[in-house]
């Protein structure tokens, strides 16, 4: 038997982050009745699963909550992640030949401090996916190409660090658009120089942009790098109708996106033309999927006439991409030349802006030099609210590959870290080699484990 | 008095019913060929029953019958073509509705109902002559998103009607408003297809309670329990398929006690048929039945078949047991050529049917290539019978946990449950139903009269009404997906407005379908959506669904055996 595209639609008809917002009950109102009327589930090159509901431990995995993860989240979020996880498992136990989890709230804002909700992200969906991935089964290498018009700033900063996950972004350039971020010059930590890429493109940009970057840089990246698992961070907001955006994508660019790119798992993130783009473009997206005719796919509006790209704009995307063709290329000694590796740790301080929340956090992140692995990073962040308080943490984050020495380091760092507070509201630890997590707070000293805690 | 009757694909059960009194029941074999006869031969001993009684007459009759199966299966049905309006989505070719005289025209509607491609007339005119060659007199035209917006449908209907005499034509938003445009198709063609045969056959029925002068009102039951007015049934006979499961179901519900969670168990020849009660409530499938390998609209209970039964073929492969999906004949303890659960039953005493002798002879000649005595090989029987009628149960059950869910709420409420009663029906259930009942930690009841279980269902099926609502305060309208009502939307603009809408529509439908003035409504669902554009609410999206639920008329003394 031909094996399925798998599906989970989860559009949270009872969850909004406020009336007005746009993410609201009403997102994907719209994209369930162009699917449901579609009777695309009924296709047999389809199935249908139930989300489940994610644990603690499952995010504890990918994020250091501030105050904790029951904190920063609520039900809908642990079912949008549960969702993503349910095609994880089903695509490891060959169930399915690969899968679209359309859920939300959306995730990739969402950094690995977690002080509030940034871009409409408490919790990185993709990211906790991954990890769980990780430590469940036999995957190491894994690229993630985030297709959303923001860029994917959570997930890259999440993975900053990690030789082991490729991220790519393309989107639109941050200094017309949130989160201001995703130059050419972010290409990843000290351990992982030239694993991530961003890609930022001008305003009005349209589908024979994107497919240039696809064709002349993803695709041939990807084939380079030889990931286990490609994972589409698949928002939908670079749509010429999106009216948080500025961009030129349409229905049949995206769905020929995921055919090219033929994602093992795609996971939707934004996108807020509720009515003129998200319909045809998940429609589209599930269609390329599942090794379906799409053509038929296209918005009332549509006339391929008003889609052409610029001169200017071909020129910019060519210098770009060779740009970061020969990054990609010359990735060790630029990373060298970038990081000279002297001494232990390499230190470096950044704020983080939350515009949903309006929390400003401060952090400041030392990453272990390790000769023999991907080591460990120290992060001490500092976030300072609305209300004028204050909320600090400070967490290890040891890399599942990390080596013995690295391992027995930051086990014992955690420790003293513990005995000596020095002001921090939070301390904490992943544990990734023995998947296991830990944090201490004045809500005590716990181990954050798989049992189901329900918010209200 | 009430009659129930259940023409099945095998026998032919009625009773009569005195309130919760069983009068008198029948059983006879079904002739296929001519229902008809098999309905006359279990009714008429009834209606002299009817006479017999002083001081009280017979309030209503009410069939379950196998004709719209049977004409689906041998394919009498009346040819028809097919006008669809796709629009743009799924390529119309991903699905085979198997019309061979199939018309795709331009234009589309949203899921709004706005009007996004208009129609081109000379497309319809093209379309009409075709038809028109074919000679074919049943058309079904069928628009995505119709349920927002019948104009298309209707303006392609009536240029095709006006253009050929004589044509009939059902369009989608008239048969079923519900989201899916594939199913609304294929329950379309259906229609059409049935209508005639089936009006035919109730002209027959009628004409012959009236020669049998029988006043009583005639109800039919539908595939989702619930019973309609035979004259009403002729707008959509292909609800009235399933309805001997359901019959069945509603059989057990009425036999066993009010609101537990309970399997329903019909061991028969070769399979076993299970239905689940849920709190009290029959479970419907959640894609609406399957028929001839087609999803449709129809809702229908969710059922589910164990390839297993009294005289499944046993055999022994590689020194395994194994169960046979088919029959060879009776059991080898009534003369049949191989060794069946049947015989295990009788080896062990469970039943006294056929001979002793030759059940233990059937157990010994397995037990031989199983190096096992006859006693100990006729447990082992029953025990692989029943883990394989356990294991079905279990997957009706986590395939029920696993329907998807789109709110927090579902998530959060769709709990692991289990069942606390197992109802048998069916010859082979009172030997087979303790072991099993044992397995699963349940009660196993054998109700009174469960031979004729499914007429009795039938005989007190209420009369159901369920209506779904949508509103579109933005585009001042709404639409109901039951009926096809489209029409034109004042004083409603909260969800309390549209509840109390929807309320009163429901009992105005009740009353003129006969649903007695005390039966309460149910609101099933509600659900409001801000339309917000530009962060403001310009309108509201509300879907209201409304009923009178299906179930059964009193009945509490039931005996349980």
């Amino acid at each position: 038997m031909a094996q399925k595209t798998g599906v989970v639609f989860f559009p949270a008809f009872d969850w909004a982050i406020s009336p007005t917002h746009p993410e609201r009950e009403e997102r994907l109102l719209y994209t369930r009745d162009q699917l449901f009327e579609e009777g695309i589930m009924d296709l047999p090159q389809l199935i249908e699963y139930k989300p489940r509901i994610a644990t603690h431990k499952d995010i504890a995995r990918a994020h250091f909550c501030v105050p904790d993860i029951q904190t920063q989240i609520t039900n809908a979020h642990l079912i949008a992640v549960g969702g993503t996880l349910v095609l994880a498992d089903a695509l490891m136990d060959k169930q399915i030949a690969n899968g679209f989890a359309m859920v939300r709230p959306p995730g990739h804002h969402a950094m690995r401090v977690a002080h509030g909700n940034r871009g409409f992200c408490n919790i990185n969906n993709e990211a906790i996916m991954i990890e769980y991935l990780r430590q469940n089964y036999d995957i190491k290498k894994i690229a993630i190409v985030d297709t959303d018009v923001h860029h994917g700033d959570g997930t890259q900063d999440i993975f900053y660090h990690d030789p082991d996950v490729l991220f790519i972004s393309f989107h639109q350039d941050g200094r017309t658009l949130f989160p201001g971020t995703g130059f050419c010059d972010e290409l990843g930590g000290p351990n992982a120089f030239g694993m991530t890429l961003n890609v930022p493109m001008m305003p009005n940009t349209t589908d024979e942009g994107i497919h240039y970057i696809l064709d002349n840089l993803v695709l041939p990246i990807l084939d380079d790098f030889k990931p286990d698992l490609v994972v589409n961070s698949a928002g939908q907001d670079n749509h010429y109708s999106d009216p948080l955006a500025n961009m030129r994508f349409t229905a049949q660019g995206y769905a020929k996106l995921n055919e090219k790119l033929a994602p093992d798992l795609a996971v939707l993130e934004g996108g807020y033309a509720i009515e003129t783009a998200l319909p045809y473009l998940n429609t589209g997206i599930i269609l390329a999927m599942a090794g379906l005719d799409y053509s038929w796919v296209r918005e009332p509006d549509y006339r391929p006439e008003n889609f052409r790209e610029t001169q200017e704009h071909k020129d910019y995307i060519k210098g770009v991409v060779d740009y970061l063709w020969g990054v990609w290329n010359d990735r060790e000694q630029l990373g060298e030349q970038q990081y000279p590796r002297e001494g232990e740790f390499i230190e470096s301080t950044r704020q983080v802006y939350y515009d949903t929340d309006s929390i400003r956090e401060q952090q400041k992140e030392s990453v272990r030099l390790c000769d023999n692995c991907p080591g460990y990073q120290v992060i001490d962040s500092r976030g300072m609210y609305p209300d004028g308080q204050t909320k600090s943490i400070k967490a290890v984050a040891l890399h599942p590959r990390a080596c013995s020495t690295c391992q027995e380091e930051a086990r014992a760092l955690y420790e003293r870290m513990k005995i000596n507070l020095q002001g921090a509201d939070v301390i904490s630890f992943q544990d990734k080699p023995a998947d296991r997590y830990y944090q201490l707070s004045d809500r005590g000293d716990v181990e954050i484990s798989d049992e189901h805690l329900v918010t209200e | 008095m009430l009659i129930g009757l259940d023409v099945g694909g095998t026998y032919t059960d009625a009773v009569l019913m005195d309130d919760r009194r069983v009068v008198k029941k029948m059983k006879v074999p079904t002739q296929n060929e001519n229902l008809l006869n098999s309905l006359l031969a279990a009714l008429d001993p009834l209606l002299d029953a009817v006479e017999e009684v002083q001081d009280d007459e017979l309030d209503r009759i009410v069939l379950s019958t196998t004709l719209i199966t049977n004409l689906i299966a041998t394919k009498q049905v009346d040819a028809t073509a097919l006008v669809i309006i796709p629009g743009p989505g799924l390529n119309p070719q991903l699905y085979d509705y198997r019309v061979p005289d199939t018309f795709l025209l331009s234009g589309a509607i949203d899921f709004r109902g706005r009007e996004i491609w208009g129609i081109d007339e000379q497309e319809i005119k093209a379309c009409a002559q075709k038809i028109q060659e074919s000679g074919i007199m049943r058309v079904a035209v069928v628009g995505k998103f119709s349920q927002r917006n019948n104009k298309h449908e209707k303006l392609v209907a009536s240029y095709l009607q006006e253009n050929i005499p004589g044509l009939t034509v059902a369009m989608g938003h008239q048969i079923t408003g519900r989201l899916n445009f594939p199913r609304r198709v294929y329950t379309t063609l259906l229609t059409l297809a049935t209508q005639h045969r089936f009006d035919t056959f109730y002209s027959e029925v009628r004409e012959l309670l009236e020669q049998r002068g029988i006043a009583a009102p005639l109800y039919i039951l539908k595939a989702d329990g619930g019973t309609l007015s035979f004259s009403s049934s002729v707008l959509k006979p292909v609800e009235t398929i399933f309805s001997g499961p359901a019959a069945s179901t509603l059989g057990a519900l009425a036999l066993t006690p009010k609101g537990k969670t309970s399997v329903v168990v019909d061991i028969g020849g070769t399979t076993t048929d299970l239905a689940l009660i849920l709190s009290g409530e029959p479970l419907l499938a959640s894609k609406g039945a399957c028929i001839d390998e087609m999803l449709t609209h129809v809702r229908a209970f969710a059922t589910s078949s164990a390839a297993v039964g009294g005289d499944s073929c046993l055999m022994v492969e590689d020194g395994i047991l194994q169960i046979m999906p088919y029959r060879e004949g009776p059991a080898y303890c009534m003369g049949g050529p191989s060794p069946t659960p049947t015989d295990a039953m009788r080896a062990l005493d469970l039943v006294e049917i056929g001979e002793e002798r030759q059940a233990v002879r059937a157990m010994e000649m397995l037990g031989k290539e199983l190096g096992m005595a006859p006693q100990q090989t006729a447990k082992l029987v029953l025990e692989k019978t029943v883990q394989r009628i356990v294991a079905e149960i279990e997957a009706m059950f986590i395939s029920w946990e696993q329907e998807p869910a789109y709110r927090i709420w579902e998530m959060e409420q769709r709990k692991k449950i289990r069942p606390q009663n197992l109802v048998g029906i069916g010859a082979a259930s009172p030997a087979l139903l303790p072991l099993l009942g044992e397995e699963m930690g349940c009660s196993a009841l054998i109700p009174a009269d469960a031979d004729v279980a499914n007429a009795i269902g039938a005989a007190l099926a209420k009369v159901n009404l369920r209506l779904t609502f949508h509103f579109d305060t933005d585009r001042k309208f709404y639409s109901i997906e039951e009926n096809g009502v489209q029409e034109k939307l004042k004083g409603v603009s909260s969800l309390a407005d549209a509840e109390s809408f929807s309320l009163t529509r429901l009992q105005e439908e009740g009353n003129k379908m006969g649903i007695p003035g005390q039966e309460e409504p149910e609101l099933v669902y509600s659900e409001l959506f801000n339309m917000v554009r530009g962060w403001r609410t310009e309108g509201r999206l509300i879907d209201v669904c409304v009923q009178f639920p299906t179930g059964i008329l009193e009945f509490q003394e039931g005996g349980v055996r």
